[in-house]
């Protein structure tokens, strides 16, 4: 038995050496459930609409909002927390942007930061509470996710903000939808690339050079690896805190910007249950969700496994009941694929 | 301990605002109170139901509407009812979220001597005082004969469905199915995309990937047929497509077919006007019908500035 597997090439010790070092490394797993996926696709095509440009590029606009939001949930999830807030902080960001685009008619330049502002500060309000009264962040994400929910709602007075304005008499006129809106959900290098894709390979960037370049990357991981021994390196903690939630806000906010140009308007009940999607990208990519191990080209990858499973579950038109149990099964598969060997 | 303490007492003031920011109330001249419990108003259809009702009891002044949101939950709404019997109003309007759980606490508030106004959707038995709602399955069908009309009698046909585990989804998508039939009308797509609009676009994109020719999207609702629009629209091809949902919310669907982005609409109506004439013959000792069957209308281009055109019934 043992003479037959040495005849087999692939097994010889040096190869067998390899492939433990290959599969010991997050990336290449994670890059090999992709391709597990991508050849799912090219099997299920779709009546060939697999082997068409325009499904890809389409995968990866209708992939990114979640990506962006993964990438703010990443650097929450390796300081050893978890942000359930930010769904609900798209959606009041999207009516927000939508307010003051569509109905106040500000310039982008003026409303974006202000945008910007509010979903960073919800996250920082959270990290504030996290790091200066010790709660758990389940509980006080939770906390920010219904608040803030109920702050979109109020906002909007519980209606789709739309380019249809209520005037004082009860009657409706119709604007434009603003120059920023079409110009975020349009695409480039000849149609072939969507403006809100580039918008999360930035945020990937931005998240990359944090963990990875600055020394505020280490400190998460620090935190995340082991909280009390960081403290006492003299990690200032709670500030790393307040900073990894503000992130994960600013990246909501940058999210719900990007839901609301694609909609057209702002909706008060958008991002529902996208902080599970989000997770579920950081936990596919291979970052653990007790902290400390991770990163954000594993997101990346994720982002594109859970993206593209949806794509080809939609151009097979798999029935919903299927679509479900599927991606049940794919995602345990992809863990397990993913699954560190020791 | 005492930052935790003000962690508590900072939170429960965050909950009192929350709370108190909902509830304003215009003062009337009390003559009968009308307590309304409505599932939720996460959906804007109910916003609109809420909106109708209080714009119809608005003329009324002898009639004062007190509005409670069950926020999707069940055991509030039967919390909202029995709160209304012990406050003991002159009549209760309920659009229930499920039947079963809420027949026995609307059967106790007729018992306890209040009549009960049944909204959208049913309750079990007939222990209530009328039933108002309008029929998905006609107007699915209505869309069908409609859409048949304008093809030509053949076309492809991509359908855009409801939560298919909900009701209004299944009858949008049989009554759709009749009124189509003997056609040579073909649906060559159809997928679920839960009432939601991001899920609209995405179905889209993949039906525009697989087919080159695609003639009409029936969509289940207002907002999945605005989502197949922008699909087509970005991949250049929403001349092409003709698009239809329903609902016809004066500030969605309606405005999409004036501003020509769908073809057409066809109303589901919220029945808060008509609730509120009933409750005003109930307070007044007349007879009511026990069931009530809305009409709907259908907004097309054509027709949408002249206030669209009745259908079925």
């Amino acid at each position: 038995m043992s003479d037959e597997l040495k005849s087999i090439p692939s097994l010889s010790p040096a190869h067998a050496a390899w492939w433990r070092e290959a599969l010991r490394n997050p990336v290449f797993t994670a890059a090999a459930a992709f391709g597990l996926v991508l050849v799912l696709g090219l099997i299920f095509s779709g009546d060939g609409a697999f082997y068409k440009w325009g499904t890809h590029r389409d995968a990866l606009r209708q992939a990114s909002v979640y990506g962006i939001l993964a990438c703010g949930m990443t650097v929450v999830i390796i300081s050893a927390g978890i942000d359930l807030s930010v769904g609900s902080v798209l959606a009041l960001v999207a009516v927000s942007f939508s307010i003051l685009s569509i109905h106040w008619g500000w310039s982008p330049w003026v409303a974006i930061p202000a945008c910007l502002a509010v979903g960073t500060a919800c996250g920082a309000v959270t990290g504030g509470i996290i790091a200066r009264f010790a709660i758990q962040p389940f509980i006080v994400t939770l906390s920010m996710m219904v608040f803030a929910r109920g702050m979109a709602k109020y906002v909007s007075g519980g209606m789709k903000v739309s380019t249809a304005v209520q005037g004082a008499d009860g009657t409706y006129s119709y604007v434009d939808v603003p120059e920023i809106f079409r110009l975020i959900d349009s695409r480039l290098l000849g149609e072939n690339l969507s403006v809100v894709s580039l918008i999360f390979l930035a945020c990937v960037v931005i998240s990359w050079i944090g963990l990875s370049r600055l020394r505020w990357g280490r400190y998460i991981y620090a935190i995340g690896g082991n909280e009390a021994a960081a403290r006492l390196s003299g990690v200032p903690v709670g500030a790393m805190k307040v900073a990894a939630y503000g992130l994960a806000g600013l990246f909501a906010a940058v999210a719900g910007i990007c839901q609301a140009a694609q909609e057209q308007q702002g909706d008060p009940e958008a991002g529902i249950a996208y902080e599970l999607s989000a997770i579920a990208i950081v936990v596919i990519g291979g970052t653990n969700l007790m902290g400390g191990r991770g990163g954000i080209g594993l997101t990346l990858l994720g982002t594109l496994i859970i993206g593209y499973i949806e794509k080809i579950l939609s151009i097979n038109a798999v029935p919903e009941a299927n679509r479900l149990m599927l991606t049940g099964v794919i995602i345990v598969a992809a863990v397990l694929i993913q699954r560190r060997r020791v | 301990m005492k930052a935790r303490t003000r962690t508590i007492i900072s939170m429960s003031g965050l909950f009192a605002l929350c709370l108190t920011v909902g509830c304003e109330r215009t003062p009337h001249e009390k003559v009968f109170t009308i307590g309304m419990s409505q599932c939720n108003l996460g959906e804007p259809w109910r916003v609109q139901m809420n909106a109708d009702v209080k714009n119809a009891a608005d003329k009324h002044p002898n009639i004062k509407v007190i509005f409670k949101d069950a926020q999707n939950d069940t055991l509030k709404q039967r919390a909202h009812i029995e709160e209304f019997v012990s406050a003991g109003v002159g009549l209760i309007i309920i659009s229930p979220k499920e039947a079963a759980p809420l027949t026995e606490p609307v059967a106790k508030a007729v018992d306890a001597g209040i009549p009960v106004i049944v909204l959208d959707r049913r309750v079990l038995g007939d222990k209530y005082t009328c039933f108002i709602g309008a029929d998905n399955k006609l107007i699915g069908r209505e869309a069908g004969k409609w859409i048949v009309k304008k093809l030509g009698g053949q076309g492809k046909v991509v359908e855009l469905k409801g939560l298919m585990t909900s009701t209004p989804g299944q009858d949008r998508h049989t009554g759709f199915r009749a009124g189509i039939e003997g056609s040579q009308i073909e649906v060559i797509f159809e997928a679920d995309m839960k009432w939601l609009e991001p899920d609209a676009r995405k179905e889209m994109e993949s039906a525009l990937a697989r087919f080159d020719e695609i003639d009409l999207v029936y969509a289940h609702n207002d907002p999945g047929a605005h989502g197949a629009y922008l699909a087509a629209k970005a991949a250049g091809r929403e001349t092409d497509i003709m698009f239809v949902g329903i609902d016809a919310l004066p500030h969605e669907g309606v405005m999409y077919v004036k501003q020509g982005i769908l073809d057409a609409t066809l109303q589901y109506p919220t029945g808060g006007a008509e609730a509120i004439d009933i409750a005003l013959k109930i307070l007044n000792g007349e007879e009511v019908p026990k069931e009530i069957t809305l009409g709907s209308r259908i907004f097309t281009t054509e027709n949408v500035e002249a206030g669209g055109e009745l259908i079925g019934s």
